[in-house]
């Protein structure tokens, strides 16, 4: 009996260990969470070059300026400033470098609370260091950590990357950037949310693709179209406007909603809303082995603005009339779009590649390795039916 | 003290134990090795092909077993081709399952010590699951089947919860284009197709246990078809939600599927650590399993008594589980461990089921 006390006392003793499961474990006080991250060509800030002024340097290329947003910041004491400031909820930290998980790990020299990127929400990239470096070179590191998830965001920014993490107003930069994304139902001028996952099958892939663009001014941020990443290089090559943008959405027939304005025979703006569209891309091939897309748009909507106010704008053949105006204006559009893509910048990004590797893999395995000088060469025919099929609270 | 005498399992429970014996680490890393072999997302197929192989290679191994009512393969096998001939094959399948058990603790040990406890040692994680798996397989099959009963329905539904939820990034053209390159790719992954199977050799010692052996076939089915359709799904899924370029660079793509999105509002935002931990209890009855049919064949072979060998193999899973240094070595043991389930197969049920036709209807002989 006594020793079968003895072994039970020790077993409960060795659970009482264990079972706290405080091994180690890390307070959330100790912990600075990090929601954006920020890369752009390295550039030390002041306080960096001041630091290597004293002494404070190591040996390094100054390849990359990494900056990371840390919420919330530690409200304890106020720095002893006159007037009372905006309160900011975040904290900003840069540090210049070529390894990024070094530049993480400089942190904790110049902190006491080490980061952590369980939540990072966004990563944007400057697009001059893109021009610079390869893309996938930049996302290696955070595509191996095992703390950074793969749902978290990819930007371009057309200035500086580290200025679309401030911002003038009471909220946080890197969050709203992702709650922007949302707005995709509103204007196709916002692209679908390209996460960590999505860019590691792109780059792997090594066909061009776009990632939105995010321009600054004065504390505020806009999506202003996107930066085309040339998939053999992996580097940034040129920017497409918002107009393009909504082209390609048009072209992939994955729009939500938006609009589309033009301007009638009087010259006044009338604008179109977007319900539904469909799209539909097929090949032709000629007996000469030669090959053309032919896509086929269809869409509903509402005539939801008229400035035309003389009109009479709930009767058909007016809108008749009016359908190919918004026509002529979308054939335009997407148009400018495919001019872009096959004389200025020569990479396919609207997903006829994506089209042809489903529908024709035989094809496509052919040309996949030089699809984007290929893609120049294809002639891509458009037949756009839009079609008006109300016309708001209001008529006449 | 109330003792059993009678260890035996249901039929149902006979189905759980060959379940859980096939549903372990794999499904954490089969995606990748099945896309990597495949290069096409025609993926799915292999693993349909791999399970009909598989299929009736456990046909063979339960309609062998049941030639001899309650008897393991460790002791028929003597019966079919002698003493010494038949032990040498049961050594073998003894070591093949002391290695599967060290593989699967050392797959745990990795995945918690990269996504949940960074920083733990890892013996500290490798040896509370020897232990506590000692204490579960020291009370015979029946605690075991009871456990992984238990275990079972809340792994797979969490399983199921996350591959539901994972439906929000699936997208049908992920899994486009149909065989665009005919069959050849899908055989070529037909090699990880029945890799993934490994386990499945649990068969020739559980139905000694089973209290209707003559229900094996259906009881067998049942426990061969539910990792089937999860395996499935699971490639389906994740090939569905990552695309084929994502799956390959991803070291564990099932994890990165679910780590891909994140739901806002929800009871759980991201369902990566339930998932894990879960999961966690699915690879402890794996390992169980692999335990306690290595200790059983080791008493059996040997004529020893079942719980000194339990102990003693303790440490030489231990040893096992950390013998590979890097983590290449971990995937590549897994390699050679579905090999070594091949050569096991085409050694064990099939050899002994032809040398049994032979004696019984060549020679006539009383087996």
């Amino acid at each position: 009996m006594f020793r079968q006390r003895v072994i039970h006392l020790l077993i409960i003793f060795m659970i009482l260990l264990t079972q706290p499961g405080c091994w180690s474990s890390k307070e959330i006080e100790d912990l600075s969470v990090i929601t954006g991250l920020a890369l752009e060509k390295g550039e030390p800030k002041t306080l960096e070059r001041e630091f290597e002024e004293r002494g404070g340097s190591y040996p390094k290329h100054n390849k990359l300026t990494a900056t990371v947003q840390i919420v919330p910041e530690r409200t304890i004491g106020s720095s002893g400033k006159e007037g009372e400031k905006t309160k900011t909820h975040f904290y900003n930290i840069s540090e210049t470098g070529d390894s990024l998980f070094e530049i993480f790990r400089q942190f904790s020299i110049r902190k006491n609370r080490q980061i952590i990127g369980h939540h990072l929400k966004v990563i944007v990239i400057s697009e001059d260091l893109v021009q610079k470096e390869k893309i996938r070179q930049l996302m290696d590191f955070v595509l191996r950590d095992n703390d950074i998830r793969p749902s978290c965001l990819i930007f371009l920014s057309q200035g500086r990357a580290s200025d679309t993490l401030m911002t003038a107003e009471e909220e946080i930069p890197s969050f709203r950037l992702v709650e922007m994304v949302r707005n995709n139902f509103r204007t196709s001028k916002v692209m679908k949310g390209i996460t960590l996952s999505n860019l590691d099958a792109l780059m792997y892939s090594e066909q061009s693709f776009v990632l939105q663009n995010v321009i600054e001014a004065q504390g505020e941020v806009k999506f202003s179209g996107a930066g085309i990443i040339k998939g053999e290089t992996g580097h940034w090559i040129g920017n497409l406007d918002q107009n393009d943008v909504e082209s390609i959405a048009w072209i992939k027939g994955d729009i939500r909603g938006g609009s589309l304005k033009a301007y009638s025979q009087s010259n006044d703006s009338v604008t179109y809303e977007m319900k539904s569209v469909k799209s539909k891309i097929t090949l032709k091939e000629t007996d000469d082995k030669k090959i053309s897309f032919h896509v086929a748009i269809e869409s509903t909507g509402r005539l939801i603005e008229n400035w035309d106010v003389d009109a009479h704008s709930s009767e058909v053949d007016y809108f008749e009339e009016l359908e190919k105006i918004f026509e002529e204006k979308l054939t335009q559009q997407i148009n400018a779009l495919i001019n872009k893509m096959q004389s200025t910048y020569k990479v396919d990004v609207a997903g006829f590649g994506d089209w042809l590797s489903v529908e024709r893999p035989h094809v496509w395995k052919q040309i996949k390795d030089h699809w984007d000088e290929e893609f120049t060469r294809i002639p891509v025919t458009f037949d756009l039916k839009l079609k008006i099929t109300d016309f708001g609270t209001t008529s006449d | 003290m109330f003792k059993r005498t009678d260890d035996k399992i249901t039929t149902s429970q006979a189905a759980i134990v060959l379940t859980n014996s096939m549903l372990g680490a794999g499904i954490l890393t089969l995606p990748r090795d099945l896309v990597k072999a495949v290069q096409t997302p025609d993926a799915w197929v292999s693993v349909v092909l791999g399970g009909v192989v598989v299929f009736m290679v456990i046909m063979i191994m339960v309609k062998l077993s049941q030639q001899f009512p309650g008897k393991t393969v460790f002791q028929y096998s003597k019966r079919i081709v002698g003493n010494l001939p038949g032990g040498v094959l049961s050594s073998l399948l003894i070591l093949y399952f002391i290695v599967v058990a060290g593989f699967e603790i050392r797959v745990l040990a990795e995945v918690t010590l990269f996504f949940l406890l960074e920083g733990t040692p890892i013996w500290a994680i490798v040896m509370p699951f020897i232990w506590v798996g000692t204490y579960l397989v020291y009370g015979g099959i029946n605690s075991i089947a009871r456990v992984f009963q238990i275990v079972f329905p809340i792994s797979i539904f969490i399983l199921i919860i996350c591959f539901i939820l994972s439906s929000r990034i699936f997208d049908i053209h992920h899994l486009r284009p149909f065989m665009s390159e005919g069959l050849m790719p899908v055989i070529r992954g037909m090699k990880s197709g029945i890799l993934i199977f490994t386990g499945c050799e649990v068969v020739m010692t559980m139905t000694a246990f089973m209290e209707h052996p003559q229900e094996a076939v259906k009881g067998m089915m049942v426990g061969f078809c539910i990792p089937l359709v999860l395996y499935l799904v699971t490639v389906v899924m994740v090939i569905g939600g990552l695309s084929i370029n994502s799956v390959i660079t991803s070291t564990w793509p099932t994890i990165d599927l679910v780590r891909s999105l994140e739901i806002s509002g929800f009871f759980f935002e991201r369902f990566e650590f339930p998932l894990l931990v879960i999961w966690l209890m699915q690879m402890f009855c794996n390992f169980c399993s692999f335990f306690f049919n290595a200790s059983l064949g080791i008493s059996q072979v040997f004529n020893l008594k079942i719980h000194p060998v339990m102990f003693a193999l303790m440490p030489v899973i231990f040893i096992c589980t950390m013998i590979p240094q890097r983590i290449n070595d971990v995937f590549r043991l897994g390699d050679s461990i579905g090999y070594m389930g091949v050569l096991i197969f085409m050694l064990l049920p099939l050899l002994l089921s032809i040398v049994l036709l032979i004696r019984k209807k060549g020679l006539k002989q009383n087996v």
